[in-house]
C-alpha cells in the first residue's frame, strides 16, 4: 500500500519501508525522530527530499486529490472537526465533502459514535469538548468515509485506557474489513496491542522494522516462567534452559525465546508432573527501546 | 455539480450557526463594526461642514462614494475571509486538511468560513450610506443604470478578492504578508474614500493602477455622477469596472494554482 524507497525529508534519512495491504503498522519514535514527517510523505503533504514515496501505487503528491477518498490521515495539529461546529455538524459536513449518503451516514455515525464513546456529545461544540473527548470525535471522524488507507499521527494522545482499548477494537475490525492503517506513537506498550507491525525511528533511521516476536526475540529473548507443580519434581536437565531453581513447589526458569518455546516447557513438565499454575513474564518493552537506543 | 451546491448549502448553514450562536453577542459585535466604521464618516461630515465641498464633491456625493466602498467589501468578506485570514489557515492546520480532502482548495477557503460580524457592520454601512446619498445626488434611476450599478458592485467586489487571493498566494513564498496587506490594501483603503483627484500624481496612479480602489468607487461614481474632474481621467475609466475585475481575478488566480504547487506543510 506504501513504498518508502531511499526516502530522506527533514531528520529522517534514508529510509525503505513497505506497509504490505491489511496489515496494522505501528511507528515508534521519540518526540523529533521524524513519525510525523513519515505520514504526511505518505499522504502527500511533503514531498521527499530524495528517494520515491508511493501511495496506492502512485505518488501521493500528484494524486492526491484523486485518491483524496481512499486515504484518511489524521495529524494532530490538524484537525477534522471544525472547532465551532458541534461534533453531529463537524460529521454532516465531512459526510457532505465526501458525498456519503444520509442512510450511510447515519449508519456509520451511531456505529462509530457508539463504539468510540462520542454519541452524548453529538451536541456539543467540539472546542468545548476534553482533550480525550475530542481525539475520540477525530478519530470517528478519520473512520467515517472508510478510507482503504488510514495514516494515524499519534492517535493515543489524551486517551484513556477506554478510549485506547476502544481505538483498538476499531482498527482491528477496519483491518479485518480490508483497511490498511499506518499509526505512529511514542507509546511501545499501547501500539504493540494492535499492531500486526513495528517499525522503531531512532535518530532518523528506521533501526528495527518487524513483527512484535521478531523485536522480542532480537531484542529481549529472555523470558522467565514459574510453574506450580502437585507431585514429582520434574527432570528438565534435556532442556536448553539458561537456569532453573526450586522453591517449595514452584519451579523458576529462564529461557531464551529463541531455543525454546514456553509450550514446549510446559509439554515436557506436563509429562512428568500436574500443573496448577503458569505465571510467564516477558521483558518489558519499554525496556527495549532503552535496549536499543543503548546499541546505537 | 449538485453535490456541490449540497456542500456548500452545508458550509453555509454551518458557518452562520456558528457565527450566531450567541444571538445578542452577534448583534453586539455587528454594530461595533459598523460603528467603528462610521466613525470615520462623522468625522469627514463635520469637516466638509465647514468646507462645504472638496474637489468640488458635496458631502452626499462622497457619501455616496463611501457607500461603494463598504458595499463591495461587505459583499466581498462573505467570500473572501478565508483568504483574509489566511496566515492563521495556515497556522492552524486548516489548510493542510483541505488539500487533503477531495474537493477544491479555494472551493474550501471561500465556503468553509465567512466573516458575518464584518459582512453585516460594513455592508449595513454601506446600504445606510446609500439610502442617505443617493436620492441627493442627481442620479435619474432607469433599468440601465441599475444594471451598470450591480455589474459595478460585482466588479469591485472582484478586484478587492483579487488583491486577496494575491496575497495569499504570496503568503506561501513570503510569510509576513500582514505588513503587504495592511500597506497595500487598508492604508490605500483609507484615501478610497475620497475622489482621487484631490491626490498627488503619485497617489492618483498606485489607486489607479496598483492598487485599483478608483475602479471599486470613484470611477463607478463618476459614471453616475458626472463630475466635472473626470476630465482628468480617460472617459472609458467609466465602464471598466467589471472587465478589471474579471481581469485582476483570473491573474490572480493563474498565480494562485501556480502557488500552491510550491506549498510546504511543516515537519511536526
Amino acid at each position: 500500500m506504501i513504498n518508502f524507497e531511499n526516502v530522506s525529508k527533514y531528520t529522517l534519512n534514508d529510509i525503505t519501508l513497505n506497509i504490505p495491504k491489511d496489515e496494522i503498522v505501528g511507528v515508534i519514535g521519540a518526540s523529533g525522530a521524524g513519525k510525523t514527517t513519515l505520514i504526511k510523505l505518505a499522504c502527500g503533504l511533503l514531498a521527499p527530499g530524495s528517494g520515491q514515496v508511493w501511495t496506492l501505487g502512485k505518488d501521493p503528491v500528484k494524486y492526491r486529490r484523486k485518491y483524496a477518498s481512499d486515504i484518511s490521515t489524521f495529524i494532530v495539529g490538524t484537525p477534522l472537526l471544525n472547532k465551532e461546529d458541534t461534533v453531529l455538524q463537524g460529521f454532516e459536513t465531512i459526510a457532505a465533502i465526501y458525498n456519503l449518503t444520509g442512510e450511510y451516514f447515519r449508519r456509520r455515525y451511531s456505529v462509530l459514535s457508539e463504539k468510540l464513546g462520542f454519541a452524548e456529545l453529538s451536541e456539543s461544540r467540539v472546542k468545548d469538548l476534553s482533550l480525550g473527548q475530542k481525539m475520540r470525535a477525530e478519530l470517528g471522524a478519520a473512520l467515517l468515509y472508510k478510507p482503504k488507507l488510514l495514516l494515524l499521527d499519534e492517535p493515543n494522545v489524551g486517551l484513556d485506557e477506554n478510549g485506547k482499548s476502544a481505538l483498538c477494537d476499531t482498527l482491528k475490525q477496519g483491518a479485518d474489513g480490508g483497511m490498511t492503517v499506518l499509526l505512529t506513537s511514542h507509546d511501545m506498550a499501547s501500539v504493540s496491542r494492535i499492531c500486526t507491525r513495528l517499525a522503531i525511528l531512532y535518530g532518523g533511521k528506521l533501526v528495527f522494522y518487524g513483527s512484535l516476536d521478531n523485536l522480542r526475540s532480537r531484542y529481549l529473548p529472555i523470558n522467565t516462567m514459574a510453574v506450580h507443580f502437585i507431585g514429582r519434581v520434574p527432570d528438565l536437565d534435556d532442556l536448553p534452559l539458561r537456569k532453573y531453581s526450586l522453591e517449595g513447589n514452584t519451579l523458576k526458569l529462564e529461557y531464551d525465546s529463541n531455543h525454546i518455546t514456553a509450550a514446549e516447557i510446559t509439554a515436557l513438565i506436563l509429562k512428568q508432573t500436574e500443573i496448577t499454575e503458569i505465571g510467564i513474564h516477558k521483558p518489558d518493552l519499554e525496556e527495549l527501546i532503552m535496549q536499543i537506543r543503548g546499541e546505537k | 455539480m449538485k453535490d456541490t451546491l449540497h456542500l456548500m448549502a452545508v458550509y453555509t448553514k454551518t458557518t452562520a450557526k456558528a457565527w450566531f450562536q450567541y444571538r445578542v453577542d452577534a448583534v453586539l459585535r455587528s454594530l461595533a463594526v459598523f460603528l467603528r466604521e462610521a466613525t470615520g464618516i462623522i468625522v469627514i461630515w463635520f469637516t466638509l461642514l465647514k468646507f462645504d465641498t472638496l474637489g468640488g464633491w458635496d458631502i452626499y456625493e462622497m457619501l455616496f462614494l463611501f457607500s461603494l466602498l463598504f458595499l463591495t467589501y461587505g459583499i466581498m468578506i462573505i467570500f473572501f475571509t478565508g483568504l483574509r485570514d489566511f496566515g492563521s489557515t495556515v497556522r492552524d492546520g486548516s489548510f493542510d486538511r483541505f488539500i487533503l480532502r477531495p474537493r477544491g482548495l479555494l472551493f474550501q477557503i471561500i465556503f468553509v468560513n465567512s466573516d458575518w460580524f464584518a459582512a453585516i457592520g460594513h455592508g449595513g454601512l454601506g446600504i445606510v450610506l446609500f439610502l442617505i446619498s443617493a436620492g441627493k445626488v442627481g442620479i435619474q434611476w432607469n433599468v440601465f443604470n441599475a444594471i451598470y450599478y450591480i455589474l459595478t458592485i460585482a466588479g469591485g467586489v472582484l478586484i478587492q478578492g483579487a488583491v486577496f487571493l494575491l496575497l495569499a498566494a504570496l503568503n506561501i513564498y513570503l510569510l509576513l504578508t500582514d505588513s503587504l496587506k495592511e500597506l497595500l490594501y487598508w492604508n490605500m483603503r483609507r484615501f478610497a474614500g475620497y475622489p482621487i483627484s484631490i491626490f498627488n500624481r503619485f497617489i492618483q496612479i498606485i489607486m489607479i493602477y496598483v492598487m485599483p480602489f478608483a475602479f471599486v468607487n470613484y470611477f463607478p461614481a463618476q459614471f453616475l455622477l458626472r463630475k466635472s474632474d473626470m476630465a482628468e481621467y480617460p472617459e472609458i475609466y467609466m465602464y471598466l469596472t467589471p472587465v478589471i475585475g474579471i481581469l485582476m481575478y483570473l491573474a490572480a488566480y493563474c498565480f494562485w494554482r501556480f502557488s500552491i504547487r510550491f506549498y510546504k506543510s511543516s515537519g511536526n
